[in-house]
């Protein structure tokens, strides 16, 4: 088969449709069974193969390999290796695309469709009466739109029962209101939909696994994106679990093929029976990676310092928009764990934090520093001294000398603007 | 100010649904009520496997405390021992043989209670509470798993206080199910992970979540050979997923289905939507019972893809059901399971396990 140009230079629109040549792509990739689908599917493809200068024979729109991972609520697609393509290639064939920013008439109808979804499904889970607390997929098998926090009512029901036990009760009710009220404001941001709220969703959408590979382009891509209205893109890792990790077939060994020191992570996760040693090179290299999902083995050390956080002090202040005031306790530690921790001012030397971590501050402090002018974070070098597991006096703040809105902050998915705390974490919030 | 907007509250004061004064819905079923039930939520039920003559049935609740009954055929069910843990229990079941409980608390611990003795010990510990707990019986090995809320499944040797192995979870887990050499873990933010056990746990594959909300029960089905075959995955949004592992046609054979839903006064108009709080399939039939927090259970037929029976609603949540080894008994709970958070927990409410004949309800719709 001939190589495709447009693959090597980023921009294939068929993806894995492709009849030509994608060196090194999908492993996993060819030979799937697809059901065809939607006819804007087939429309898409008679109109991108116009596009292409490539001749392809008129067969090819017959089989729609994007299955039903595009369809709205045919509830019979449970082709979960379509799906997983589908978001594959839009990623792999879209990103770097100039056609995705302006696309075909196909195109927008499709993304059309997908937001009127997730318009319809705001409006149904709002007036339903469900869980409110809840990951959210605009479509089976796609990964979860940032901004929603999972939660399962047994946690939130434990969180009750310690909050009353330490007769703290308003606090566990101040936070609930918190939540509720950043669902609240997520689901009506979804709901009207305003351009920035509608890039955001749809580069959530494609580029799930995208944000997989920056190489830890992470860093900066958080440091650009923080500082603006658009979501952080940080917990859509974690959100994108089932995107980021190789899905489908036995397929564990990642399949993305892009080097970044994230991709490498998962390839190790087959093997992590009980040892860690994968991820300790990792957040050298990719600090956001402390909070991402797929990046299993995450270290049983770090997670019991998240986990040990009790819900008790007071101090909430969420980390970010979801800001829940952190029963998951290591899923809020998670986020913390990186921008958190040395960027937020007043921290001098970073105990605590073992040696991968330590890695992980340096770039992200400078980073942070950078953003946030308005902190008085000046400690852009944080000296990072490893190997001390005490909490760190300096560099983590003990609970009790947060406020509750700085808990909260820390102990939720992201920083909600406005909001971020000037002092380090407590260090019983880090995740790395 | 009411959590979830319109809806009707369930343990507030206990207003009948009915207007009626005489008859309270707290058993609209009429079905056998277990004797010296919890006095908190129940959040787990599990029956005694087939190598124990007769049936009992244990029961984990919020009051810290693991019941057993013995359920005898007239139905009359016999409280006979009683065990605590420090912290509310999640998830109960049994070892193969019978003489042994594993029991998995919010205070992060694992027990294994013999029966016989009466004595329980610690055989396990996780860093957050533990979620689910599986008895794994494997010919070369034999441990318990538990699935926590610290991200990892950890399998143990209760001999030892130190895991056989660790998985990592990406996220913590919410439920798990376990039939060999198949197991099946749902996490957070929507993971799904399918484990074989054959010589030792290993991840086989992950998959990407057939629903769209949070993941709430899991339960795996055998095929007509008796092996597991796949799973049926619930959610918060009254929506099952039955999902094949290696089906012949994954866009045709794996399906999802609502449930657990209010019909509104159309079908177009907004209805409420319940989570589905328990799955379990009938051991004999093959058939399933969904229970729900609207507070009540459904009978389905997941090959001819039909309802076979939706019971009254009950006047609260149903949290945990389980069928015994036969399929003969159905067993449920209900309790209030926090779906509408701290406004509508009544202390003061009794909860109640219902027992149901379920040997004719169960019969699949189209028999070859």
């Amino acid at each position: 088969m001939t190589i495709c140009q447009f693959f090597l230079q980023g921009r294939c629109r068929f993806g894995e449709r492709c009849w030509n040549e994608h060196p090194g792509a999908w492993g996993a990739g060819g030979g799937r069974q697809q059901q065809p689908s939607g006819s804007n599917r087939r429309g898409w493809n008679a109109t991108s193969q116009r596009y292409s200068s490539v001749i392809q024979p008129s067969s090819f729109s017959k089989s729609t390999p994007w299955g039903g991972s595009r369809e709205q609520e045919k509830p019979s697609f449970g082709s979960f290796d379509s799906g997983d393509s589908a978001n594959r290639n839009r990623g792999f064939g879209l990103s770097q695309n100039p056609f995705a920013t302006s696309p075909t008439s196909d195109e927008q109808k499709d993304e059309k469709k997908f937001l009127e979804g997730i318009v319809k499904d705001m409006e149904v889970w709002e007036s339903s009466g469900q869980w409110m607390f809840s990951a959210y997929s605009p479509m089976k098998k796609k990964p979860s739109i940032s901004g929603f926090t999972d939660i399962s009512p047994e946690e939130l029901r434990l969180e009750y029962h310690n909050f009353l036990t330490s007769n703290n009760l308003q606090s566990y009710l101040n936070s609930i209101q918190q939540l509720k009220n950043q669902w609240r404001n997520r689901v009506n941001e979804l709901k009207t939909l305003n351009t920035s709220t509608k890039i955001a969703l749809l580069s959530d959408i494609k580029d799930g696994i995208n944000q997989a590979t920056p190489t830890f382009g992470f860093g900066s891509r958080q440091t650009a994106t923080f500082g603006s209205p658009v979501i952080v893109s940080l917990p859509n890792i974690q959100a994108g679990f089932p995107v980021n990790n190789s899905m489908g077939d036995n397929a564990q060994n990642s399949s993305f093929t892009t080097s970044s020191g994230f991709a490498t992570a998962p390839t190790g996760s087959p093997s992590v029976f009980g040892n860690i040693p994968a991820f300790g090179a990792v957040p050298s290299t990719s600090p956001a990676i402390t909070t991402s999902t797929p990046a299993p083995g995450f270290g049983k050390p770090e997670i019991t310092s998240a986990a040990s956080f009790s819900f008790k002090t007071p101090a909430a202040s969420g980390f970010g928009s979801a800001g829940f005031s952190g029963f998951p306790a290591p899923m809020a530690a998670g986020p913390v764990g990186v921008p958190g921790a040395p960027a937020f001012g007043n921290s001098s030397s970073v105990a605590g934090f073992g040696s991968p971590g330590s890695h992980s501050h340096t770039p992200f402090s400078k980073s942070f520093s950078d953003t946030h002018d308005g902190h008085s974070s000046t400690s852009t070098s944080v000296p990072v001294s490893n190997g001390s597991t005490t909490t760190g006096n300096e560099l983590f703040t003990p609970k009790h000398q947060l406020t509750a809105e700085e808990l909260r902050q820390f102990q939720s998915k992201k920083f909600t603007l406005g909001k971020i705390p000037l002092k380090p974490p407590p260090v019983e919030l880090l995740n790395i | 100010m009411s959590l979830f907007g319109t809806t009707s509250g369930f343990g507030t004061g206990g207003t009948s649904m009915f207007g009626s004064t005489t008859t309270d819905n707290h058993n609209p079923m009429k079905d056998i009520e277990v004797t010296s039930s919890p006095d908190d939520s129940i959040g787990c039920l599990s029956f005694s496997p087939p190598t124990l003559p007769g049936n009992f049935l244990i029961a984990g609740s919020w009051a810290n405390d693991v019941r057993c009954w013995e359920v005898q055929d007239s139905g009359q069910t016999i409280p006979k021992a009683q065990q605590m843990h420090t912290g509310p229990v999640l998830d109960v079941c049994w070892s193969d043989d019978g003489s042994k409980v594993f029991t998995a608390s919010c205070d992060k611990t694992a027990k294994m209670w013999d029966l016989n003795s009466n004595q329980a010990i610690q055989i396990a510990q996780h860093d957050a509470p533990v979620k689910t707990i599986h008895w794994i019986k494997a010919p070369n090995y034999s441990c318990v798993m538990t699935g926590s809320w610290d991200k990892t499944l950890k399998f143990w040797d209760t001999r030892s206080s130190n895991p056989m192995m660790v998985l990592q979870l990406p996220e913590r887990c919410y439920c798990a199910d376990m039939i060999y050499p198949m197991a099946v873990v749902a996490t957070a933010e929507r993971g799904l992970i399918v484990y074989q056990l054959e010589n030792q746990p290993s991840e086989f594959r992950r998959i990407e979540s057939p629903l769209k909300h949070q993941h709430r029960c899991v339960a795996i089905f055998k095929d007509k050979q008796n092996k597991p075959t796949g799973f049926a995955l619930g959610s918060i949004e009254g929506r099952v997923a039955i999902h094949y592992i290696n089906p012949p046609n994954p866009a045709k054979d794996n399906f999802t289905f609502k449930c657990h839903r209010s019909n509104g006064t159309n079908t177009s108009a907004p209805q409420d939507i319940y989570a589905v709080n328990g799955i379990a399939f009938h051991p004999v039939h093959g058939t399933l019972a969904t229970v729900g927090s609207d507070g009540r259970f459904s009978f389905w037929d997941k090959d001819a893809r039909t309802k076979l029976k939706t019971s009254e609603q009950l006047d609260q949540p149903i949290s945990a059901c389980c069928f015994n080894h036969n399929g003969n008994i159905f067993a449920y709970a209900s309790s209030y399971d926090w779906s509408k958070g701290h406004e509508f927990y009544n202390p003061q409410k009794k909860n109640y396990i219902f027992l149901r004949n379920a040997a004719e309800e169960l019969k699949p719709r189209n028999k070859k």
